[in-house]
């Protein structure tokens, strides 16, 4: 902030000797944030290294940032599992399918709540809302599923559920500050239609919003498991996570309910040999995409959000 | 008949939506609903009147050791000739891997004629994620046939068995289950466990009386390769055990002060071995029977003596530091220390617990560990906790529900998995081997059959991995044939466990059975329950630790204080009133 004053008094963009408070608040400041980066990296790297390494080093805690004994036997492994390959495959077929319909879905809520023409408006909002805070339950809601025919379908964990209210609620806000009613108004004089302006003006403006949208809705898709737990009775539509959920979960049982010890071992073993590389392969996609949408995402979460 | 006597009870429970939640409401929503869906289908009329199936001749070849007690191969006829269907709802596993493709599916298929179509949910069958989902099937009424590896606690079998929702088995079970039968004359208690308070059968059971599992609860071990240096022997005594990790501590064998003279973690408690030296204590929930009244340990005096001998060896660190918080992969860190041990012994289910298993070298570390015989304490007291009722029989297994026409098939469909040949092809796949004469067994006697290899890779999509109706009594686990290249763990652990600790079992009559509640009864119980056995577990460890000190009268007071609070007393009448139904 000091700075800023001085670039303002002296009026040249030169640069400034920095006082002592500033090179405090800098260390601090560095050092914070570097401690913050190391706490949420390390895990990271943790995971990493530990699907590089042989599961027996990993086990006797000899891991503890780089691989020990480098391995990819947990990658070939997970091969081995088709119900692991064909997760992945759903994920992506989930995450993607999901992403594209919430979204279209949200812009076409979002646009008409934005305008100040749209009669009801009021109402359709508290519905809307409504929504956020009441739900139908899970055996109401599971029933409607089921008369719908989507029960066991890929659709259940696509369409139930797809709308997020608060992401409407943020591209309303989006549209709201970003597309004044003028330009609706000079559009409309121009012999546009309402779906023309949509389609024509509105969207090639909207593209962070959109970003953001997809991004939100494909990371819970992509994370997202009890839909597929209470819809799915059949195993070639399961979800990546779901099986992650299972090798983790075969972690914590209690000895003395296993009457077995030969299968006591055996769970061990996979476990040992498939969590870390699950993991590793669970988080891969959403951390490849991330990048790209960054940019739209910074810019369009806050733009709705702030001027709301 | 029953019907009548059913009604109020049931209407009763189905408005006591507590514990069970979703369960006991999707009862209800079934009870209303029952022209909603195909739930309301019915056994067939006739699906009794086909004749009662029995026993097929002995197979030949197949040596048994004599006076053995257990499932025989027999010569075994498909149960249907026409193709029959049936959908049966399966926990996912990675071992089956796809139901539909697994080769024990295709066998069975093949064999029986019984075509199954599958429905997984996820989870392992007995967690609360199956649960949820399965709950909500029933809740919405789209039930399968029948549920397989689902374990429902008897309470929730009582529930919907008395809500027609899950079959009675009885009639089909009396003609149509040969197996069962003679299961059930192997194992006298088997009726006793499996029936409903209504007297209902309502799921398929199956049996696996894993010998050494009777006795995890007693179980510690001792590194004897230290006794030998300090030159002790085994100790027998609670002063001599005290004494044997006092020299472990003194000559500190790990060097460096490293010695944990004696260690554990938090999922293997403490007081089922040490409480045993002063009275009877089975380890949650904690519950006794003493001349038909049902009692608790965690009150008594001699349990205040138990926490002063733990309190004084946690004080001298005999005990390690972490000993309630340690988790697994911390005991095991211990336990492989790579430049030698460092404990001197440990409170764990078996060895693997405590360290990675090296079967090949014959002076592996794990050898050096052997299992302790309960100590005797200052009253004479010397108990090994043996488990007659909770391990051997478990109930649901399969489940068949209203939906099935034809429970008769699917109850001769599970008795065909109790046969010698289909329990071994079920769990451990197909590549059997059965022994030759003079093969030795985890027993030492004569073995029945062996496989070259049992692991995760060799039986991947191959086995049922143990969700299926399996007879395993305790002769036929221990005729597996050992390896004498590659000796398990089996053999030492079966033979420590009969010489160590079943010599001090309690007798049975002191063991709280498994007992079947009322709904609105089993959503006390789960609650009260587990209170109580936080207000124990972490009272004790503050006892041991030294943050309550268990001399002092007014703080012990204070403690059974809140045990009452909490309702050890409406507890204990719930129990009560449960056993004497289980008793008949």
């Amino acid at each position: 902030m000091a700075t800023a004053t001085e670039t303002a008094l002296t009026g040249a963009p030169a640069p400034v000797r920095e006082t002592r408070s500033d090179r405090i608040v800098m260390i601090c400041n560095y050092t914070a944030l570097g401690l913050f980066t190391l706490a949420v990296l390390y895990p990271l790297v943790y995971v990493v290294s530990a699907s590089l390494s042989d599961p027996k080093n990993v086990v006797s805690g000899k891991v503890w940032l780089w691989p020990v004994g480098f391995s990819l036997e947990a990658f070939k492994a997970i091969f081995d599992y088709d119900s692991i390959v064909s997760g992945f495959g759903n994920s992506v077929i989930y995450a993607i399918g999901g992403a594209l319909i919430a979204t279209a879905l949200t812009l076409l809520a979002a646009y008409p709540l934005s305008r100040r023409g749209l009669p009801g408006k009021g109402i359709i909002m508290a519905l809307f809302v409504f929504t956020m805070m009441f739900s139908g339950g899970l055996i109401p809601t599971y029933l409607v599923v089921d008369r719908l025919g989507l029960l066991n379908t890929r659709w259940a964990i696509i369409l139930p559920g797809a709308l997020a209210v608060w992401n409407m609620i943020i591209t309303r806000t989006f549209f709201q500050s970003t597309i004044p009613e003028e330009l609706a108004e000079a559009a409309k004089v121009d012999g546009c239609t309402d779906f023309g302006f949509f389609w024509r003006i509105v969207l090639p403006l909207s593209k962070p919003i959109i970003a953001v949208n997809l991004l939100f809705y494909a990371v819970a898709q992509w994370n997202s498991w009890f839909s597929a737990l209470i819809y799915l009775t059949n195993e070639h539509l399961f979800p990546l996570q779901m099986v992650l959920r299972q090798i983790l979960i075969q972690n914590n049982f209690d000895p003395s309910q296993v009457r077995d010890t030969a299968e006591l071992i055996r769970m061990k073993e996979l476990q040992e040999q498939l969590k870390y590389s699950l993991i590793v392969i669970a988080i891969i996609p959403p951390l490849l995409i991330y990048p790209f949408v960054q940019k739209h995402f910074v810019k369009g979460a806050m733009v709705g959000s702030l001027k709301g | 008949m029953h019907e009548d006597i059913r009604t109020t009870p049931v209407k009763r429970r189905a408005v006591v939506a507590g514990a069970l939640g979703i369960a006991a409401a999707g009862g209800s929503g079934l009870l209303s609903g029952c022209s909603s869906g195909e739930a309301a289908a019915g056994a067939a009329p006739d699906s009794l009147s086909a004749p009662p199936t029995t026993l097929g001749q002995k197979r030949t070849g197949i040596i048994y050791p004599p006076g053995y007690v257990g499932p025989v191969a027999r010569e075994r006829r498909a149960i249907v000739t026409e193709p029959a269907t049936f959908t049966v709802v399966v926990p996912q596993s990675l071992t089956v891997g796809d139901w539909e493709k697994n080769e024990f599916t295709r066998w069975m298929e093949q064999q029986t004629g019984i075509r199954i179509q599958w429905r997984q949910v996820a989870g392992k069958g007995n967690d609360a994620e199956t649960m949820t989902k399965v709950n909500a099937m029933i809740a919405a009424g789209d039930v399968p046939d029948a549920f397989l590896g689902i374990t429902f606690t008897r309470s929730q079998l009582y529930l919907y068995g008395a809500q027609n929702l899950f079959v009675d088995l009885n009639p089909y079970l009396d003609k149509y289950a040969p197996n069962l039968h003679q299961a059930m004359k192997d194992y006298p208690e088997a009726r006793k466990l499996m029936v409903a308070p209504d007297k209902g059968i309502y799921s398929f059971p199956d049996i696996n009386d894993c010998y050494h599992c009777r006795a995890s609860n007693g179980r510690a071990i001792l590194n004897t390769d230290w006794l030998r240096k300090v030159g002790l022997d085994m100790p027998t005594t609670t002063d001599e055990f005290r004494e044997v990790l006092t020299a472990f501590k003194k000559a500190d064998l790990a060097g460096g002060g490293k010695t944990i003279p004696f260690g554990g973690y938090k999922d293997q408690p403490l007081d089922t071995y040490f409480m045993n030296a002063f009275l009877y204590n089975p380890g949650e929930p904690w519950l006794v029977v003493d001349d038909g009244k049902v009692g608790v340990t965690y009150v008594k005096d001699e349990w205040r003596e138990g926490l002063k001998y733990l309190h004084d060896l946690y004080a001298d660190g005999l005990l390690a530091k972490d000993i309630f918080t340690a988790n697994e992969d911390q005991i095991k860190r211990y336990g492989d220390n790579p430049s030698g041990p460092i404990l001197g012994g440990a409170r764990v289910y078996y060895w693997g617990t405590l360290m990675t298993l090296d079967l090949v070298d014959p002076n592996a570390r794990w050898r050096q560990y052997q299992t302790m015989e309960p100590l005797k304490g200052p009253g004479g007291v010397q108990i090994a906790p043996w488990d007659y009722l909770d391990v051997g029989l478990e109930v649901s297994t399969l489940v068949v529900t209203r939906k099935c026409r034809r429970p008769d098939l699917l109850v001769r469909w599970a008795d065909y998995q109790m046969d010698l040949e289909v329990v071994l092809r079920s769990y451990a796949g197909p590549d059997i081997r059965w022994s030759a004469k003079g093969d030795k067994g985890i027993n030492g006697k004569q073995s029945v059959y062996g496989f070259d290899s049992w692991n995760t890779d060799a039986t991947k999509g191959k086995t049922w991995d143990q969700y299926g109706v399996m007879y395993r009594s305790g002769d036929f686990r221990l005729a597996e044939r050992v390896n004498p290249k590659k000796p398990t763990f089996e053999s030492p652990l079966y033979e420590q466990t009969r010489d160590q600790l079943f010599p001090f079992k309690q007798p049975m009559e002191q063991q709280f059975p498994p007992v079947t509640l009322e709904a609105d009864q089993a959503a006390q119980d789960a609650e009260i329950g587990l209170n109580l056995k936080g207000e124990v577990t972490s009272s004790m460890a503050k006892f041991v630790t030294g943050k309550l000190d268990p001399a002092d009268d007014g703080q012990w007071n204070d403690y059974k204080n809140r045990i009452n609070k909490i309702g050890l007393q409406p507890y204990l009448e719930i129990q009560q009133a449960a056993y004497e139904t289980y008793q008949g």
